[in-house]
């Protein structure tokens, strides 16, 4: 190729290397609009008085007020006890639903149900069901386990009781997700590198815990950040089922302060709220990606 | 020789109308390396998996040393396995994958250190015990996964299409180096493959199967000069046996095989077996390097050359016979030309006999 025209190869240069700028700007121009505005808005509001005035009382409020450390302990609670929970049963699933047994299929499908569920279909699926007269009990009933005299009080237990209803409430609902990323990952490890385990010596347990769990570590790895990332977040089935204040998680107070008190002054602890929680979650996913040992460079992907 | 594997009547169904292998009757003698051949689908993979207790046997027992491992699980078989895709396991280093069955044997640190150093100097992987699989190229990773199932001294070494992975150049390398290892260690070993050459190369003996049956067990020479049937004469050889459908004549003492191209006449002290096929028509074989160019006098037809192909060592010359394209070997010396008239005969100990229904051999 001859070069006729040097100055038209150098537009064509510069041309090569703002392309991808230009074509990533659409996103970059809606991340502005739509996320960076509002939260830069709420940052900034969180600093502010109803009068406008820079301020940090919101905070101290909040630092002062003990509902909120009360949220914060419930929301701990429920983050490790759900996604422990949830992690080692849609582990078990993923394990079963991957042998393919014959039907596997169909119980794949039913198992993902709860997943299609809104969480406000959720959370009414359950307030009826933990009903006094709801069909929780009118099941156990219809079957012997329990007489009319001894129906549960589900929804009238204490702290503890009503947390392990949100629990496996959530469960629930969640188990499905969590077994189709694990199951994702299972099917991505080839039959062979098990085989080859039990070949050389190794019982299932051995090759589960010496050669599929290792493997599917990334996965794990992802499922559980999400995981923990959205436990954090939890609010609204517990709203549904006990309502406001009953059970406050970090999440629910934010709601609470920003949308049912409703004032200019809880509208501005609800931002400082929404502050401190993103705050947590970022601590706590890069706390677990260290632990886990995410950031550890491989130099297994030199390829 | 002493038995080391009996396999005896096994089969494997899949389904009520799939069977994976039909009917599978075979001895393993101590130190010998027998390869499984056959083309895709033959069964051949499927056996070897159910020797090694990856798949349920449907019927038939398998003895190891004369005790039965039909229904013991893999581990328990006193086998290892080279497998086609390596499956060697990412996430531990070379040192590690080897040591994995020795770990798992609670055998003491040191002489499992000293175990896989051996047999890693064996497969000349040495310098990469400390390396992670993502590092090493195919090869390597081959070599990794046949230090591991080395380093077990199992009863029986398995291997399923080891080579098939690697290129054309490192696969005639590591064949040789698999078949000096053989001969060092004298593992009794059964080496599955569709490459016939890698066959004859490797075996001791070779099973050559189809659809799930066996067609024919022996030496590289049994398969290649005595073919049990038209299929085994047309897959083995490189290129493999020409054939003709040829009449059979039987006039006292001599036999004249006859079809439109030629009237080949054979003596019939040689071909005893040939009585039967008066007045019927039967399969003949021949192998490319059989057919030889000789004199006008001498020859039996002639033909136009077709196509010339090159190897180098020597060239293969294509022709065609009645629309029946026919493959001769030829010394690379001799000097042709696409279109010269070469006038042939058959090396007359070398004819292949078939039946032409059963397309089993005759003489």
């Amino acid at each position: 190729m001859t070069m006729k025209n040097p100055q038209l190869l150098l537009s064509m240069e510069t041309r090569r290397k703002i392309m991808p700028y230009l074509l990533i700007a659409p996103v970059i121009i809606y991340y502005f609009i739509f996320w960076l505005f509002p939260v830069i808005n709420s940052v900034i509001g969180s600093f502010k008085d109803i009068e406008d005035q820079w301020t940090l009382s919101n905070y101290i409020y909040i630092f002062k007020d003990p509902v909120f450390y009360q949220s914060v302990i419930n929301t701990g609670i429920l983050v490790v006890f759900s996604v422990t929970v949830e992690f080692l049963l849609a582990f078990g699933l993923a394990l079963l639903i991957n042998i393919k047994f014959k039907g596997s299929s169909v119980f794949l499908f039913l198992a993902m149900i709860p997943m299609a569920l809104p969480a406000v279909a959720v959370g009414a699926i359950w307030t009826s069901g933990f009903a006094t007269r709801g069909w929780l009990n009118s099941f156990l009933m219809t079957f012997g386990f329990i007489d009319d005299a001894g129906k549960f009080l589900f929804l009238a237990g204490g702290k503890y009781a009503s947390m392990l209803l949100i629990i496996i409430v959530d469960a629930w609902q969640v188990i499905p997700f969590v077994m189709i990323i694990l199951l994702a990952g299972l099917q991505g490890i080839g039959n062979d590198m098990k085989e080859a385990g039990y070949i050389f010596g190794g019982s299932r347990f051995q090759v589960l815990r010496k050669i599929i769990i290792p493997m599917l570590k990334p996965t794990i790895t992802t499922a559980m950040i999400l995981r923990i990332i959205s436990a954090i977040q939890i609010w609204l089935i517990i709203v549904m089922i006990f309502g406001f204040n009953r059970i406050p998680v970090l999440l629910e107070q934010v709601v609470l302060n920003v949308d049912e008190l409703g004032s200019e002054f809880f509208l501005r602890i609800g931002m400082a709220l929404s502050v401190i929680v993103a705050l947590i979650v970022s601590l706590v996913a890069i706390l677990y990606l260290k632990v886990s040992g995410s950031f550890e460079k491989k130099d297994g992907d030199s390829e | 020789m002493a038995v080391t594997l009996e396999l005896s009547n096994i089969a494997k169904r899949y389904s009520k109308k799939v069977w994976g292998v039909k009917k599978m009757d075979l001895q393993v003698k101590n130190k010998e390396f027998i390869v499984l051949l056959g083309p895709s689908g033959c069964g051949k993979t499927t056996t070897m998996r159910m020797v090694a207790g990856l798949e349920e046997v449907t019927r038939g027992t398998i003895l190891l040393d004369g005790k039965d491992i039909t229904d013991k699980a893999p581990r328990d078989r006193g086998i290892s396995m080279v497998f086609q895709n390596y499956a060697i396991w990412p996430h531990m280093t070379v040192f590690d994958n080897i040591a994995f069955s020795l770990k798992l044997q609670k055998i003491p640190k040191k002489e499992i250190r000293l175990r896989v150093e051996d047999t890693a100097q064996m497969v000349k992987i040495q310098e990469l015990l400390e390396r992670l699989p993502g590092q090493l190229s195919g090869g390597q990773q081959q070599r990794v996964a046949l230090a591991r199932a080395l380093v077990v001294k199992p009863k029986l070494f398995l291997m399923d299409e080891p080579l098939s992975n690697l290129d054309a150049k490192l696969r005639v390398i590591m064949r040789t180096e698999l078949k000096a290892i053989h001969l060092k260690t004298g593992a009794t070993s059964i080496f599955v493959t569709h490459d016939q050459s890698e066959a004859m190369s490797m075996a001791d003996r070779i099973v050559i199967m189809k659809d799930g049956e066996i067609v024919q067990i022996g030496t590289p020479d049994d398969v290649y000069f005595r073919s049990a049937s038209v299929f085994v004469a047309g897959f083995i050889g490189t290129p493999p046996a020409n054939f003709f459908n040829v009449h059979c004549h039987i006039d006292g003492k001599d036999i004249t095989l006859t079809n439109e191209n030629f009237n080949l006449s054979i003596s019939r002290e040689r071909f005893e077996n040939l009585a039967d096929y008066e007045g019927k028509n039967i399969i003949l074989g021949i192998r490319p390097e059989d057919i030889e160019i000789v004199e006008e006098s001498e020859a039996l037809f002639s033909n136009e050359i077709m196509v010339i192909e090159p190897q180098g060592s020597h060239q293969v010359v294509a022709l065609n016979v009645s629309d029946n394209i026919v493959k001769m070997i030829v010394p690379a010396e001799t000097k042709l030309q696409y279109n010269d008239t070469l006038f042939l005969n058959f090396k007359m100990n070398r004819l292949h006999l078939f039946d032409s229904d059963t397309e089993l051999r005759i003489n």
